[in-house]
């Protein structure tokens, strides 16, 4: 808003003027229009000083410096290249995994070349087959491990899901038990009285060579072998047994 | 009431250096598609400083500048081909692909943004203090020190406090020098309303400063 009726410089005009004026392109007349309006508009001159001290500000800005790698990771993100003219003028750095790799060798490297020896090579493989031989056997698989949630809520909601389980298991057999036994007993109840077994018609077993009477046998002689001859008769003696080949002499 | 001030003229590029760089540019990029490495290189080289800048002044943040310099370069390998040496300066075009994927960035962070404000408590530091009593007063007069590189981080942090629409206008003109129908151009937006924005832009930026320095301005 003008404020001197002499000036015929309008707000919108001003406004749309300031960069030029800013970048020193105003010349003549339309300079002096310009900062005549410029004192005399209570918003148009404050406007003016702020842009030009925040022109100021901006100008007083130094460029950032870029970091050192950006240009080789740009070329290596798009060509793949990793030139040697640009290794070179860019400053040698160790990255942290280097420095890692570096210190990893020194410690670990004596153990590994333990461990390569043949006798140690053969107990590992022989130790990762039996692992693995187990796992399987007790059907884990790793793609199943992966998928193991081990936050404390849900460890303990495998617990107590799998001791419910292991109890509903066992109250289950012990149901089953339960009624076999009571089925048992109702069988035994309701079943009639049936007669003793006869001795004679009980079928014999297939090696059942006995005599099934103890009494016969206790006169034999098991002191005499199955190589004695007996004598057929001796009726006022006892049979005497001779053996057939004896070394013994008579007196 | 002061008149605007003289700008020395030295530091900036004139109008012939600027047609040498159109015409380097566009013998690169015919070198470049026809499968010139070294183009590439050389237009890596003579580039990157600049979208760096513009990418680190906007962005606020030089990790996030490093990963959008190198997207935009990413982006103008992929699109090489498809520049046009008639249609404009191929500095326009960079900077064109560069104000995209900030915006884009823009977009993005003001998302995660939005969504660490409904997670967590409103900062103090951020929300409630202007930007003059989040910055400790040092007491020196600004024209002393205007080179140091502690104003530069306070004129650098007021400059994030700019809407992106005058932040970008004023980077593009007052950081990169970039003439208004250049800045039309990459903005899409009429040259009037570019130097609104640049206008409004650098005023709004100096009454955020002039709150640090009030006793001394």
């Amino acid at each position: 808003m003008a404020m001197e009726t002499n000036n015929p410089m309008q707000c919108s005009e001003f406004d749309s003027l300031l960069s030029d004026a800013l970048d020193l392109k105003l010349t003549g007349e339309k300079l002096e229009l310009f900062q005549s309006h410029a004192r005399s508009c209570q918003n148009c001159g404050p406007l003016l000083t702020e842009a030009e001290q925040g022109q100021r500000w901006l100008k007083s800005l130094e460029d950032a410096e870029p970091p050192a790698q950006l240009v080789n990771n740009i070329l290596a993100a798009t060509t793949g290249l990793d030139t040697v003219r640009l290794r070179a003028t860019s400053p040698a750095q160790i990255s942290w995994l280097d420095r890692i790799r570096d210190w990893a060798g020194v410690a670990v490297g004596p153990m590994i070349s333990v461990a390569r020896q043949p006798r140690f090579a053969m107990s590992f493989a022989m130790v990762f087959f039996s692992l693995s031989i187990s796992l399987s056997l007790a059907g884990v698989k790793l793609s199943d491990l992966s998928h193991i949630d081990l936050r404390p809520s849900a460890v303990r909601h495998s617990y107590y899901e799998t001791s419910g389980r292991i109890v509903k298991y066992y109250e289950n057999i012990r149901f089953v038990y339960q009624m076999e036994s009571k089925v048992r007993e109702f069988k035994r109840a309701t079943a009639p009285a049936a007669p003793a077994p006869v001795e004679e018609n009980r079928p014999r077993r297939r090696n059942d060579n006995t005599s099934e009477h103890p009494g016969l046998k206790e006169d034999r002689n098991y002191s005499q072998g199955p190589n004695q001859v007996m004598l057929a008769s001796c009726p006022q003696n006892r049979p005497v047994a001779i053996a057939r080949n004896t070394y013994r002499r008579l007196s | 009431m002061a008149g605007p001030r003289i700008r020395s003229p030295q530091t900036r590029s004139t109008g012939e250096c600027r047609l040498e760089d159109a015409q380097l540019a566009a013998m690169l990029v015919r070198r470049c598609i026809a499968g010139d490495a070294a183009a590439w290189e050389e237009i890596v080289q003579r580039y990157h400083r600049r979208i760096y800048n513009i990418c680190y002044r906007f962005s606020g943040s030089a990790d996030d500048a490093q990963d959008l310099t190198q997207e935009a370069f990413i982006k103008m390998y992929r699109t090489l081909s498809s520049y046009d040496v008639e249609r404009g300066a191929f500095m326009t075009w960079v900077t064109t692909i560069t104000r995209n994927l900030l915006v884009d960035h823009f977009r993005r962070s003001k998302q995660e943004r939005l969504t660490d404000s409904l997670d967590s408590a409103p900062s103090e530091h951020e929300d409630a203090m202007p930007l003059g009593e989040q910055i400790a007063d040092k007491a020196a007069p600004p024209d002393s020190k205007v080179q140091s590189r502690e104003v530069g981080e306070f004129v650098h942090g007021a400059l994030q406090k700019l809407s992106p629409d005058l932040r970008e206008a004023v980077i593009l003109r007052d950081l990169q020098d970039m003439d208004y129908r250049e800045i039309a151009t990459v903005l899409k937006v009429p040259e009037g309303t570019v130097k609104s924005r640049i206008n409004r832009g650098r005023a709004e930026l100096a009454r955020l400063l002039q709150r640090t320095y009030k006793q001394v301005m």
